[in-house]
C-alpha cells in the first residue's frame, strides 16, 4: 500500500472530537444553566462557600450513581443493583473505618467490595449471556442481603474528621467530583475505553474489528461497581453510621439521571457530561422541593411526574416535527 | 425407538419434552420430590396446595408481565399496582352493594386506567418503558402514603373474603380464579390474532409497524393487561391476607419477572409463552418456602432466594444471541 | 504469475451446518496484483467461504493457506496479522464515534496506554484519502449517509494496510460517483500488489474490474477460471447452471389513463413541494442518488412518517391514509429495503412472517385457525416458489427467498398500490427475473407499482416512467421513450437541469 502521506495537515483531532460530542448536550446543558441561576436567585446561600459545599455534596453520590449507570447503559447493559450497592458500600465504611483497619482500610474494601461486585455481576452477564435486568435485579437481593448481614439495623461508626472533610463545610465533594471526572476522560483515551462505544452499540462489528467486546464490558462492570460503593461510602461520611437501606432509592434516580442527560437504553448512545448534566438537573429539582417544603411523600409523587415529562418533552417535540 | 422419533407424533412429543415451559415443570417436580424427602410435611397435599395458592398471586401478575415482555416491553410497575390495589379496596366499601363485586370492579377499572397511562407514555411520548414504569412506581408509592397513611386497612368486602378463603369442591378459590385467568390468557396469546401482533411487536417493532400492525393500541393493550392483572392479584393477596399495607405488593416485582423469564420467555420480546409462566410462578413459591423451612435471618434469606433465581437463570435462561 | 504462492487461499474446503453440506470441497486461490470476483446465487455459500478465509468460522475438512503455508487453526487475530482485511455487507461501525476513531478501531496507535490522536488523524486521513472521504475526521458517523459510511468502512479496511482485501457486495449502497472512486482504487490497489476478492450482484462492475472468477452453485464450485473471453451471459450461465433467457420480461404498455394516487404538494421527510400521479397498471420508477428524498416519499404515501399535502387522492379516497393501518385499508402495500429490519420478523416462523398483514387486519380477538393460515401459506409459498418448511424461522432463509417472503405476505391481500423499496438489493440473478416478471404480471392486472431503485438497469428497463429526485424534489419525469440509462444519471447528478413532462 501507498506510504502514509500527509502527515502533517490533519491537525489536532482529540479536541474536535471532544467539542463535536457537545451537539447532542447543549441544550439540556441550557437548562442545567436556567435552573442554578434560578436556584442561586431563590436561595442566596448557594454563592458562599458553605452553601456550595452543601450543594455539591447533595449532587456528589447522585453523580457519582448517574455515572455507574452510564456507563453500563453506554456498554450496552444496565443495573437495577444500584442501590443494593450503595448501601454495602455504606455498611462496609460504617463497620470498617472505625475499627481496625482504619480509614485507609476501609477505603480499600469498599473499593475492592465494589470492583469485585461489579466483574461478577459483568462476568455472569457477558460471559454467561444471562440478561442484565433479570441478573441485576436478583443481585440487587443477593448485595442487599449482603448488607443486612453486615449491619442488620443502622449503626456503626464514620470517624468524625473524615466525615468533616467530605460533608463539611469544604469543597472537598467537588474536587473529588473533578477528580473522579478526570479519571474518566483519561480511561475513555484509553483503547479499552473508547472501544466501550463499540461494544454496545454495535458488539458484532466491533468483534469483527478486533475489540475486546467482553473485556471492555466487564470493565464497564466493575467501574460501576466501584462507583456505586464509592458513592456509598460518601453517603455513609454524610450521615456519619451506616444503614443498609440508605442506597434504595438510587437505582430509579440513577437511570433518571442518565436517560435525562440523554442516555440511551440500546447502548453506546450519550455521553458522560450528558449524565453528569442530568443528575445535577435532579438534584436541582430534589434541592427546590426540599427547600419549598415538599414532603417527602410529595416529592415522590413530583418527582416521578417530573421524570416522565422530563423524558417524554423532547421526544414529543421530536415526533411533532 | 428410532420408529417412533421418526414418526410425527413422536417428533411433536419431542418438540414438547425439549420445550422451556417443560423444562420448567420438570424442575419445579424435581424440587418438589426432593425437598419432600428432605423435609418432613413439605410434600403433603396441603401443603403442596398451599403452595399453589401463593403462586397464584405470582401467577396473576406476572399473565401481565408475560404480555408486556412478549410485546418488547418491561412493567416495573407491577408491585405498586399490586399495592395500589390491596390498599385501595378497602377504602371503597359500599353499604349498598352486598356482594362487594362493584368494588372490586371499580378498583380493577383503576388499575387498568394506571396500566393504559403506562402505555401511552410507552406509545405516544415514547418514553422507555423502564423509565415510564419505574417512574410510574414511584409516583404511585407516595401517592399510596397519602391515601392510606402508614397503618395496615382491613377488608370487609365479602367478595374478596371469599376468593381469598373459600374452598370450593377443596380446591382453593384463588387457584381457580389462576386456572380462569390462565385459560383466557393463553388463548389471548396464542389462538387470537391480537396475540399475534404482540409477538410481532415485540420481535421488530418497525417491521409490524410496517406490516399494519395497529401499534399504538397494541400496547396501550398490553399494559392496560398487566395493571388489569395487578389489580386482580391485589384483590387475591388482600382476601388472603384479611388486610392491605403499603409495601404488600413489593415482592411481585421480582418475583414475576423472574417467572416470566424461567418460564423461557424472551426478555428481549417477541417469543414466549405463559404456559412457561405458570410453572415459572410455582417454582418460585417453592423455592421462597424452602427459604423459610431453613429459618434463617432476613439478610441470608434475601441472599438465598437471589441466589437461587440466578442459579436457576443459569440452568435454564441463557438468550441465545440474536441478529 | 501462477508461480509467486497465493497469498491467501482454501485447499478443498467443506463446511455444514446443523448437518446441511454448505460448502463441498471448495478450492480458492487470492493471488497478489489480481482482483478475483467470488460470484453465486443468494445461498450458494459465498458468505461462508468469505468467513472461512477470514477465520470466523474454521472448515470442516480442507485447509487454509497464508503464503502457500497451511494454517491449522485460523482464527480472526490470526487472519489480522497476516493482513487480511474483510468489508462485510453488514457494517462495523459505530454511529456515535468519529470517522477516525471508527478506522482505527481494534488497532489503535498507542502512546503511554493512550490512544494516540495525532498519529491516529494522519493515518486515518491518509485512509481517507483514498477513498475520497473528505469530511473532518471529526465527523459522528451517525450523521454520514449510507454510502459514505460504506467509504468508512473500505477505509477502514485500508487503515491497516491490507494484503489481501475481501469485498462483500461494496457498492450496493454506494452511488454512481463513489462507485467509480472505489473502481478506481481498486485497480491502484491491484497494481501495488494487493490480492483483492470481490463480490458483487452487479455483472458489468464485475465484468470491468476482475480478471479472474470463481462460482460457486449450491457450495461447489462450478467454475475457476480467468474472465477474458467470457461475457455476462456466460457468467450467469455459470451461477444458474442454465440459460439465463432475458432478465427483464418484454416491455408492454398496460397503463390506464386512471390515476391509483395523485398528490400536490406533497412534503414528508426531506421531500418538498412533490405534484406525483401514479397511474393504475404502470410500473413507475423512482430514481436518484441514495438518499435524496425517495425513500421518505413512499414512506409518506404509505403513512408511516408524517406528510403534508395541499390535496391527495389515494384510490378514491380524498386525503393520505395518515397511518399505515389505514392505508392498507386503502389498498396500499409497502415492501422495504432492509429485509432484516424493516420487512421480517426474523426469529418467527415463515408462515407467521406471511400471515403477519392478515393479523393486523382481522379484529384483535377474532379466533385464529392454524389450519387456514397453513393453506394460505402454502399456496403463497407454492407461487413464489419458496421451498422448505414453513416453520422454519425466516432467519435459515437466503436473502432472495426472505424478500420473496416479505413480497408474499401481501399477496393475499390483493393490494391496488405497491410500494417497493429496492426489491432487488442483494438478491441472487434468479429471484431478481421472478421479481421483475412478477411485477410486469401485477402491473398488467391493473395495479400500481412504484419502484424505488438504486439499480439503474433495472429502471429503464421495467418502468414506464422513471421520477428522478434530488435534494428532495422530483427533478425530471422521464417517460418510456426519453428513458435511458445516461439520462436517469445525468439527471440525478443534476447535469443540465432538463425537465421532461410526465
Amino acid at each position: 500500500m501507498n506510504t502514509p502521506s500527509s502527515a502533517n495537515q490533519s491537525g489536532a483531532l482529540y479536541w474536535p472530537v471532544q467539542l463535536r460530542r457537545n451537539v447532542g448536550v447543549r441544550s439540556l446543558f441550557a437548562v442545567v444553566l436556567v435552573f442554578l441561576v434560578a436556584y442561586g436567585i431563590l436561595f442566596p446561600g448557594l454563592f458562599t462557600a458553605a452553601g456550595f459545599a452543601k450543594f455539591t455534596q447533595s449532587w456528589f453520590p447522585l453523580a457519582l450513581v448517574a455515572m455507574a449507570q452510564a456507563i453500563l447503559m453506554l456498554s450496552g447493559g444496565i443495573s437495577l443493583a444500584i442501590g443494593a450497592t450503595v448501601s454495602l458500600g455504606a455498611v462496609i465504611a460504617a463497620t470498617t473505618m472505625a475499627g481496625p483497619l482504619g480509614v485507609a482500610g476501609g477505603t480499600a474494601a469498599v473499593a475492592l467490595t465494589g470492583l469485585g461486585i461489579g466483574a461478577t455481576t459483568g462476568f455472569i452477564v457477558v460471559r454467561l449471556r444471562l440478561p442484565a435486568i433479570v441478573v441485576t435485579l436478583a443481585g440487587s437481593f443477593i448485595i442487599g442481603g449482603a448488607a443486612l448481614l453486615i449491619l442488620p439495623r443502622p449503626g456503626g461508626a464514620i470517624p468524625a474528621w473524615l466525615s468533616d472533610l467530605l460533608a463539611g463545610n469544604t469543597p472537598a465533594a467537588f474536587a473529588l467530583l473533578l477528580l473522579i471526572v478526570a479519571l474518566w476522560k483519561l480511561y475513555l483515551a484509553t483503547p479499552l475505553g473508547l472501544s466501550l462505544y463499540a461494544a454496545g452499540e454495535n458488539p458484532v462489528g466491533a468483534y469483527r474489528s478486533g475489540v475486546p467486546v467482553d473485556g471492555a464490558r466487564i470493565a464497564a462492570y466493575a467501574i460501576s461497581g466501584l462507583l456505586s460503593t464509592g458513592a456509598g461510602l460518601f453517603v455513609a461520611a454524610q450521615t456519619g453510621s451506616g444503614d443498609p437501606v440508605i442506597g434504595a432509592a438510587f437505582t430509579l434516580n440513577s437511570i433518571a439521571a442518565a436517560v435525562l442527560g440523554g442516555i440511551g437504553f440500546l447502548g453506546g448512545q450519550g455521553t458522560m457530561r450528558g449524565a453528569l448534566a442530568g443528575s445535577l438537573l435532579l438534584s436541582l429539582m430534589i434541592s427546590v422541593m426540599f427547600f419549598l417544603g415538599f414532603t417527602p411523600v410529595a416529592q415522590y409523587v413530583a418527582q416521578g411526574l417530573i421524570i416522565i415529562g422530563a423524558v417524554a418533552v423532547p421526544q414529543f417535540r421530536k415526533v411533532q416535527q | 425407538m428410532t420408529a417412533w422419533i421418526e414418526s410425527a407424533g413422536g417428533r411433536r412429543a419431542l418438540t414438547v419434552l425439549r420445550s422451556r415451559p417443560f423444562l420448567t415443570v420438570a424442575i419445579v417436580a424435581a424440587v418438589w420430590i426432593v425437598a419432600s424427602f428432605v423435609s418432613r410435611g413439605f410434600g403433603a397435599y396441603g401443603h403442596l396446595r398451599y403452595l399453589i395458592e401463593l403462586g397464584a398471586v405470582i401467577g396473576l401478575v406476572a399473565a401481565g408481565q408475560t404480555f408486556v415482555v412478549i410485546a418488547g416491553g418491561i412493567d416495573l410497575s407491577v408491585a405498586a399496582i399490586v399495592t395500589v390495589s390491596a390498599v385501595s379496596l378497602p377504602l371503597l366499601s359500599w353499604q349498598a352493594d352486598p356482594t362487594g363485586i362493584t368494588a372490586i370492579l371499580a378498583i380493577l377499572a383503576l388499575t387498568t386506567a394506571i396500566g393504559l397511562v403506562n402505555g401511552l407514555g410507552v406509545a405516544l411520548l415514547r418514553v422507555h418503558p423502564m423509565i415510564m414504569t419505574l417512574a410510574m412506581a414511584t409516583f404511585l408509592q407516595g401517592l399510596l402514603i397519602i391515601v392510606a397513611g402508614g397503618s395496615a386497612v382491613t377488608a370487609e368486602n365479602p367478595l374478596v373474603h371469599w376468593l381469598g378463603n373459600a374452598r370450593p369442591a377443596g380446591i382453593p378459590a384463588g387457584v381457580l380464579l389462576w386456572v380462569v385467568v390462565s385459560v383466557i390468557v393463553l388463548t389471548a396469546m396464542h389462538a387470537t390474532s391480537l396475540g399475534a401482533r404482540i409477538f410481532a411487536m415485540g420481535a421488530n417493532p418497525l417491521a409490524a409497524a410496517l406490516s399494519g400492525v395497529p401499534v399504538t393500541s397494541t400496547t396501550l393493550t398490553v399494559y392496560g393487561i398487566s395493571g388489569f392483572c395487578s389489580g386482580l392479584a391485589g384483590v387475591l393477596v388482600l382476601g388472603m391476607n384479611g388486610q392491605g399495607y403499603v409495601g404488600i405488593g413489593d415482592p411481585y416485582l421480582l418475583a414475576s419477572i423472574a417467572a416470566v423469564v424461567l418460564g423461557g420467555t424472551s426478555i428481549l420480546g417477541g417469543r414466549g409463552t405463559y404456559a412457561g409462566t405458570i410453572p415459572g410462578a410455582i417454582l418460585l413459591v417453592t423455592i421462597t418456602a424452602l427459604i423459610t423451612v431453613v429459618n434463617a435471618s432476613p439478610g441470608w434469606r434475601s441472599i438465598l432466594f437471589g441466589s437461587l433465581i440466578l442459579g436457576l437463570l443459569l440452568l435454564s435462561g441463557r438468550e441465545q444471541a440474536r441478529r | 504469475m501462477q508461480i509467486t504462492a497465493p497469498l491467501l487461499a482454501a485447499r478443498g474446503v467443506s463446511k455444514s451446518f446443523f448437518g446441511n453440506p454448505v460448502l463441498r470441497d471448495v478450492s480458492i486461490a487470492l493471488q497478489p496484483g489480481r482482483v478475483h470476483a467470488l460470484l453465486g446465487e443468494n445461498g450458494a455459500g459465498k458468505s461462508t467461504l468469505i468467513n472461512l478465509l477470514s477465520g470466523a468460522l474454521r472448515p470442516d475438512s480442507g485447509t487454509i493457506e497464508v503464503d502457500g503455508r497451511a494454517v491449522s487453526r485460523m482464527t480472526p487475530a490470526i487472519a489480522r496479522q497476516a493482513g487480511i482485511a474483510v468489508v462485510q455487507q453488514e457494517l462495523s461501525l459505530t454511529a456515535s464515534l468519529s470517522i477516525a476513531e471508527n478506522i482505527g478501531l481494534g488497532a489503535y496507535p498507542r502512546r503511554f496506554g493512550l490512544v494516540d490522536y495525532p498519529e491516529l488523524a494522519a493515518r486515518a486521513k491518509a485512509a481517507c484519502d483514498l477513498v475520497g472521504l473528505h469530511e473532518p475526521l471529526s465527523t459522528p458517523v451517525g450523521h454520514l449517509s449510507l454510502g459514505r459510511r460504506q467509504m468508512v468502512e473500505i477505509a477502514k479496511a485500508l487503515y491497516r494496510r491490507p494484503r489481501v482485501l475481501i469485498l462483500d457486495e461494496p457498492t450496493s449502497s454506494l452511488s454512481a460517483t463513489e462507485t467509480k472512486i472505489l473502481t478506481d482504487l481498486l485497480k491502484r490497489l491491484r497494481g501495488e500488489g494487493i490480492a483483492i476478492l470481490y463480490i458483487s450482484h452487479r455483472l458489468n462492475e464485475v465484468m470491468s474490474l476482475c480478471q479472474h472468477v470463481t462460482v460457486l452453485k449450491d457450495g461447489t464450485c462450478t467454475a475457476d477460471r480467468t474472465l477474458e473471453g467470457t461475457d455476462a451471459a456466460g457468467l450467469v450461465r455459470l451461477m444458474v447452471g442454465r440459460d439465463p433467457g432475458d432478465l427483464f420480461p418484454r416491455w408492454q404498455p398496460s397503463a390506464s389513463p386512471a390515476n391509483a394516487i395523485s398528490v400536490r404538494n406533497f412534503s414528508a421527510g426531506l421531500m418538498r413541494d412533490v405534484d406525483l400521479d401514479i397511474r393504475t397498471g404502470e410500473v413507475l420508477g423512482i430514481g436518484g442518488l441514495v438518499g435524496q428524498g425517495q425513500e421518505d416519499l413512499l414512506l409518506g404515501l404509505y403513512g408511516a412518517i408524517p406528510a403534508r399535502t395541499a390535496s391527495a387522492t389515494v384510490n378514491g379516497a380524498s386525503g393520505l391514509p395518515g397511518g399505515v393501518p389505514k392505508a392498507n385499508a386503502l389498498g396500499l402495500a409497502y415492501v422495504p429495503a432492509d429485509r432484516k429490519r424493516e420487512g421480517l420478523h426474523l426469529i418467527h416462523p415463515i408462515i407467521t412472517n406471511m400471515m403477519l398483514p392478515a393479523f393486523a387486519r382481522v379484529p384483535a380477538l377474532k379466533l385464529r385457525s392454524r389450519r387456514a393460515e397453513r393453506e394460505i401459506a402454502r399456496g403463497l409459498a407454492a407461487q413464489l416458489g419458496i421451498k422448505g418448511d414453513l416453520d422454519r424461522s425466516a432467519q435459515a432463509l437466503s436473502g432472495g427467498n426472505q424478500q420473496k417472503v416479505a413480497l408474499a405476505k401481501w399477496m393475499p391481500h390483493d393490494p391496488l398500490v405497491l410500494l417497493l423499496n429496492d426489491p432487488t438489493r442483494g438478491v441472487d440473478v434468479e429471484t431478481k427475473r421472478e421479481i421483475y416478471h412478477m411485477l410486469r404480471n401485477f402491473a398488467a392486472a391493473g395495479k400500481a407499482i412504484v419502484l424505488l431503485s438504486s439499480d439503474t438497469p433495472e429502471l429503464v428497463h421495467l418502468c414506464d416512467r422513471v421520477a428522478v429526485v434530488r435534494e428532495g424534489r422530483i427533478v425530471a419525469m422521464l417517460a418510456r421513450g426519453a428513458l435511458s440509462e445516461e439520462a436517469i444519471v445525468s439527471a440525478a447528478m443534476g447535469a443540465g437541469q432538463r425537465k421532461v413532462a410526465a
